[in-house]
């Protein structure tokens, strides 16, 4: 009964320059309240293959979760996850979103 | 739980046939049924006014699937009083203000954010607990339909949660209002969830839903951590019983006129299809 419509995603359109391109906790100077940056990740089926579905801020991990779940509601999802920005390692590029974390 | 859990229905009160729509006596099952379907449908308008101007996108992204979540909830309990006897367009549609079931303490628009996040503990939290008894019971149509609001709910209650523990350790003013917030909701709302008169007896007795105790006690197993966060201690509120209206099943008061026109739809009664 969530709300339809609002899908379609939201990862591409965010401006990169807004957050800290190696994600990990950023103080927001108004409210002194940490938030981080969580990548998406969800599979339609059970066996398909996960896919990288968006991100979200979020100030921890329950709220993350529930972002997530409500932000990408547009496909009913057989499995979705979010990770810290700040955990995933970059392997062979020294300019994408994740190379902070190297 | 038992078989013929469908006719499981007061006797007293039921709109006739020859003139079903608005109750005008709604018997006890009912009046359970408004109460619940009216502060879901009031709750979705209180988080609606949150889509913009939360403290950031997502929650406000959060915000509308909540509301959105609560618009359909009620909408779902509406239907329940056809079962009854009523029209439930008629009861969404032509009710003025002072026939409303509502919690007082969606009354007015939350004041700060800090009211918002008080209201997704003290009051979605009981909406959840009231309706996990009434899933328990022996309404065949609560044990069908139920179930999958509460499964969308586990998400508020995260939301509810964090949202209050964060406030709550920040300290400060933020902290401060939060407090304030929900001591003020806590006492009607206590007196919402747990009705100390005949009507809600008589529920549990045909119904089998949960009596007052264990319904306290599960609210409490729900929220009681999340308001020690600001210091409040749940077995120390009184329930505000002062001007009970048996009929409506809450204190005295109503929901705002423009909120009231929001849930009736006025605005767009001419674009509704059926």
């Amino acid at each position: 009964m969530s709300g339809s419509g609002r899908g379609g995603g939201r990862g591409g359109g965010r401006i990169e320059g807004a957050v800290d391109a190696g994600g990990g906790a950023e103080r927001t100077a108004r409210t002194g309240l940490h938030e981080g940056i969580y990548e998406v990740f969800a599979r339609k089926r059970r066996g398909d293959a996960l896919r990288h579905i968006g991100y979200i801020d979020a100030p921890g991990d329950e709220l993350a979760r529930v972002y997530a779940w409500k932000t990408y509601d547009e496909e009913n999802w057989f499995e979705m996850c979010v990770v810290p920005r700040s955990a995933i390692l970059p392997v062979n590029r020294s300019d994408g979103p994740w190379a902070g974390n190297r | 739980m038992t078989a013929g859990r469908e006719s499981a229905r007061p006797g007293n009160g039921i709109g006739s046939a020859e003139a079903p729509g608005v109750p005008s006596e709604p018997g006890p099952l009912a009046r359970h049924i408004l109460s619940l379907a009216d502060t879901k449908r009031l709750l979705g308008i209180r988080y609606s006014d949150w889509l913009l101007g939360s403290p950031s996108l997502e929650t406000g992204i959060a915000a509308s699937s909540m509301a959105q979540d609560e618009w359909g909830h009620a909408r779902l309990l509406y239907s329940m009083l056809k079962r009854l006897g009523f029209d439930p367009v008629a009861v969404e549609q032509d009710r003025p203000a002072d026939r409303y079931y509502s919690a007082p303490a969606l009354d007015a628009p939350f004041p700060d954010w800090a009211a918002f996040v008080a209201a997704t503990v003290v009051v979605d939290g009981a909406l959840a607990v009231a309706l996990e008894s009434f899933s328990h019971g022996n309404f065949a149509l609560a044990r069908s339909r139920v179930p999958k609001m509460l499964a969308e709910e586990e998400y508020h209650r995260q939301f509810g949660a964090a949202w209050f523990a964060r406030l709550a350790g920040a300290g400060g003013e933020g902290a401060e209002h939060l407090e304030r917030a929900a001591r003020a909701m806590l006492p009607a709302t206590l007196a919402w969830l747990l009705p100390d008169d005949s009507a809600y007896e008589a529920v549990v007795a045909e119904c089998d839903i949960w009596e007052a105790d264990r319904v306290g006690e599960r609210y409490r197993d729900r929220v009681g951590a999340a308001l020690g966060g600001v210091g409040i201690r749940l077995e120390e509120i009184r329930p505000a019983r002062e001007g009970w209206d048996s009929e409506r099943r809450r204190g005295p008061g109503a929901p705002g006129k423009e909120a009231v026109e929001r849930a009736r739809g006025d605005r767009n009664r001419a674009l509704f299809v059926e």
